[in-house]
């Protein structure tokens, strides 16, 4: 009977373990020491005991907390943030968070509110935010008024809330968004309004909204910062019913899921009556688009005509001289010049990003918009034999231009003369090709971000990079070098004022020590995704302070004169390689646990060789390179064994010695 | 030693299995109509979700009416989808498509949050087309900004 009781204890001992493993899994995840934890999804009735009292950022959704009352968070008073989504919280007794004073987020989003005491929210000094989106309110009198005297924003999206009236002294003076998504309010009256009336430069957002009528003069001479009305079936009645507003951004777009009728342009009157900076119509189609149309955007600053199933934009459009960004994403042009640009000299944003049509480049297109700094032309299927010089003309003042993601391009010394002020060309994943060494970006002194990714470049011409003397930015990832190898003389060689390198996914097997000599301002470097060995760090002997990514690379041994160079920098990343982990690498592995904090992704920073330490971390091996124990006690019974020989030897010749005296 | 193995056994059985915690959720039936069947099986840890289509045929038609209902655990202010699609173990197609973007958010639902139970009857921008006989796996993720999972579906499609 003892064994077997002995073995009871044993097995008790074993699924006490295991417990002590299953409840160790439901802890809490800290993301900052005694300042921020996540809780989420693991089914907590209480705050766990594990918390320190110093929490100030709380994520505690998806728990189980049907009433919260002034014991359930007391001990935490240092609370900034409180998420408390779907926690199936019943009820908001008294007092909950009298004692958090310094509380200024609370998330109720997807709680079955049953009812929240007077002064359930009474307490913190600044609450700024409240979420209270799908509680099943239909009555604003719901929320407790008595300490929201602060509030910035209030998100009530998802209720049964029809009349955005809001009781009598209910505090709206520092409100600046009030979100009512998803509501079912179908009328807006000047006495609803009314209520808003102290809040200045107010975002509301009515999306999902089906609003069937404003009372004329509901908005009559009110200020506000945004207003959204996405996804309503009957535009007309909200142009008319802004009658006399101001606001600076009006979003009207639709959606694929929404039943709205066609455009027409008299729709539009409404828009003379009031004041927009900036109109969002995405997804809608006008039926009879023409220069009249735009009769009353005379004021408008920016325009979002995304997805408009455009074929053209009508030409002689007047009246739109003070318009300064436009957008036309995902629409069916052929060439660019259907667009007309000359009708918005103004215009310093143009976006054409997204074309359904391999769209045209032209030439000249928009050599009107003198004013233009920015240009986004991505994804749109253009292909080019000649670029950019035609296709840009007169663009004097273009900042940005971007030109990824479109089919090969063919590009001549000095491309971008026509856009000497350039500052950031992104051109990736579009394919760039050149008849011999051109140097296509010369001439762009005032340079600074430049994105080759995956260009398929010739990285053999050394001259291809030539006239950066600016650059201080240069993504080269995923592009080929001959032999896999960056050599003394590569094209880098020109970029003095570089500081961030990224040469990941190029394959690369080496680097030459003196590679990256003329590059002494560089601060952050990614070599990630190559297959370099340890001895390519010499490259970045000149360099002090860096960040340097050197993950999923080919890296066994790192020789001990190099951590010199790398104990100079500032962070290093060698996650996902093949480190060997015998006593080979001894110095690398001590510096290693002694430079921790200079390591990122050490998680995966984890031994590949011997067999018996693969997968372990680098931080938790512990190797012992002097002579073992075995070995110790193997050289002295050598030693005694010698002595022993030693004595006999000795003993013979005195024999053999004294026997012929 | 007798009693120790009985201990064994009766431990393996008492105590908690470990894989409890991940069970499987069940498989659901999208269509069975005709010779095409579709069946899913989400493969978030976390939850379950509920899809449906209106149509199910060999030939697909474009803009197809779908419901689904979930509870939402990320914010979907920007919404991404990924489709692998393999028979026989051989990857046939992968491509990855934008729901929901900043400056495109191209159904009503976007911008919805973290905690939001959805419900979504409406159609879908899919182009029409044939489908082969065969059977075909189907991996679908929908993710956010953050590369956090949305929704995760294994599906099956059997097509005869």
């Amino acid at each position: 009977m003892a064994p077997c009781a002995s073995c009871f204890l044993l097995v008790v001992m074993f699924s006490a373990s295991c417990k002590a493993i299953t409840s160790s899994d439901q802890m809490c995840t800290e993301k900052e020491a005694n300042k921020t934890y996540n809780c989420e999804n693991l089914g907590l009735t209480e705050v766990p005991d594990t918390l320190p009292n110093t929490t100030e950022f709380l994520e505690f959704g998806f728990n189980f907390l049907p009433t919260v009352e002034n014991t359930t968070f007391s001990r935490l008073i240092d609370l900034i943030f409180l998420d408390l989504t779907r926690c199936q919280i019943n009820w908001v007794h008294e007092d909950t968070f009298q004692n958090h004073h310094q509380l200024n987020t609370i998330v109720l989003t997807g709680n079955p509110l049953i009812f929240m005491a007077e002064t359930s929210l009474n307490g913190p000094k600044l609450l700024k935010h409240l979420f209270l989106t799908q509680t099943g309110i239909s009555n604003l009198g719901f929320i407790p008024m008595h300490n929201l005297e602060n509030l910035e924003s209030l998100h009530l999206g998802s209720n049964y809330i029809s009349s955005i009236k809001f009781p009598e002294n209910f505090p709206i003076q520092n409100l600046k968004v009030l979100d009512f998504q998803n509501n079912v309010i179908h009328y807006l009256s000047s006495e609803d309004m009314n209520t808003l009336k102290q809040a200045t430069n107010l975002s509301l957002n009515f999306n999902g909204n089906d609003i069937k009528d404003i009372e004329p003069g509901a908005f009559h001479s009110k200020i506000f910062q945004s207003l959204k009305f996405g996804g309503s079936l009957n535009l007309s009645v909200i142009l008319k019913g802004l009658q006399n507003t101001t606001t600076k951004s009006l979003w009207l777009g639709s959606y694929e899921d929404t039943d709205d009728q066609d455009l027409t342009s008299d729709m539009f009157d409404g828009l003379c009556e009031m004041s927009v900076e900036s109109i969002n119509l995405q997804k809608h189609y006008i039926s009879d688009l023409s220069s009249a149309t735009f009769r009353c955007f005379t004021q408008l600053q920016e325009l979002d005509l995304t997805a408009h199933h455009l074929r053209e934009l009508p030409p002689g459009i007047q009246g739109m001289k003070a318009l300064k960004k436009l957008v036309l994403n995902v629409n069916r042009f052929d060439e660019l010049c259907q667009i007309h640009a000359a009708s918005f000299p103004s215009l310093t944003d143009l976006s054409i990003k997204g074309n359904m049509k391999k769209l045209d480049f032209g030439a000249g297109c928009l050599e009107k918009l003198e004013n233009l700094q920015k240009l986004d032309l991505s994804h749109s299927d253009i292909e080019a034999s000649d670029c950019c010089n035609l296709q840009l003309k007169n663009l004097r003042h273009l900042q940005y231009l971007n030109l990824s993601y479109n089919e090969p391009l063919t590009l001549q010394s000095q491309a971008f003369k026509e856009c000497p002020r350039l500052e950031g060309l992104d051109l990736a994943f579009t394919r760039l090709h050149m008849k011999g060494p051109q140097s296509p970006f010369q001439n762009l002194h005032l340079l600074q971000v430049l994105n080759l990714s995956y260009c398929h470049l010739d990285t053999s011409n050394q001259h291809l990079l030539e006239g950066l003397e600016g650059l201080r930015h240069l993504n080269l990832q995923g592009n080929h070098f001959q032999d896999g190898s960056i050599s003394k003389t590569s094209l880098l060689q020109t970029l003095s004022s570089l500081e961030i390198l990224i040469l990941s996914s190029c394959d690369l097997l080496s680097i030459d020590k003196q590679a990256f000599q003329s590059l002494g301002k560089m601060n952050h470097v990614d070599l990630s995704y190559n297959s370099l060995t340890g001895n390519s760090i010499d490259a970045l002997s000149h360099l002090r302070g860096i960040y340097l990514n050197m993950a999923a690379n080919n890296i066994h041994i790192i020789p001990s004169p190099l951590l010199l160079t790398l104990s100079q920098q500032n962070t290093i990343n060698l996650s996902h390689n093949p480190l060997d982990c015998t006593c080979l690498n001894i110095h690398f592995i001590t510096w290693y646990k002694e430079n921790l904090q200079k390591f990122e992704g050490s998680e995966e920073t984890v031994c590949a060789n011997p067999p018996t330490l693969r997968g372990v971390k680098l931080s938790d091996v512990k190797l012992y390179c002097g002579i073992t124990a075995v070995g110790i006690f193997f050289l002295v019974v050598f030693l005694f064994l010698v002595t022993v020989l030693l004595i006999f030897f000795i003993k013979f010749l005195l024999r053999w010695k004294y026997q012929h005296i | 030693m007798e009693g120790f193995t009985v201990a064994l056994l009766i431990w393996t059985l008492v105590s908690p299995s470990s894989s409890s915690n991940s069970k499987a959720w069940p498989t659901h039936t999208v269509c069975r109509e005709g010779n095409l069947e579709v069946f899913y099986q989400s493969c978030d840890p976390l939850q379950d979700f509920g899809f449906s289509a209106d149509q199910c045929s060999k030939h697909l038609k474009p803009k197809l009416n779908i419901r689904f209902g979930m509870i939402l655990r990320e914010d979907i202010k920007e919404l991404f989808l990924d489709i692998a699609l393999f028979t026989k173990g051989s990857s046939i197609l992968n491509f990855s498509y934008p729901i929901c973007e900043e400056d495109l958010p191209k159904f009503s639902f976007c911008g919805r949050r973290k905690g939001e139970q959805i419900y979504y009857a409406g159609p879908i921008n899919n182009p029409g087309f044939e489908i082969f006989e065969g059977e075909y796996q189907v991996l679908l993720e929908l993710y956010n900004e953050n590369r956090s999972t949305v929704a995760c579906a294994n599906a099956t499609v059997i097509c005869s």
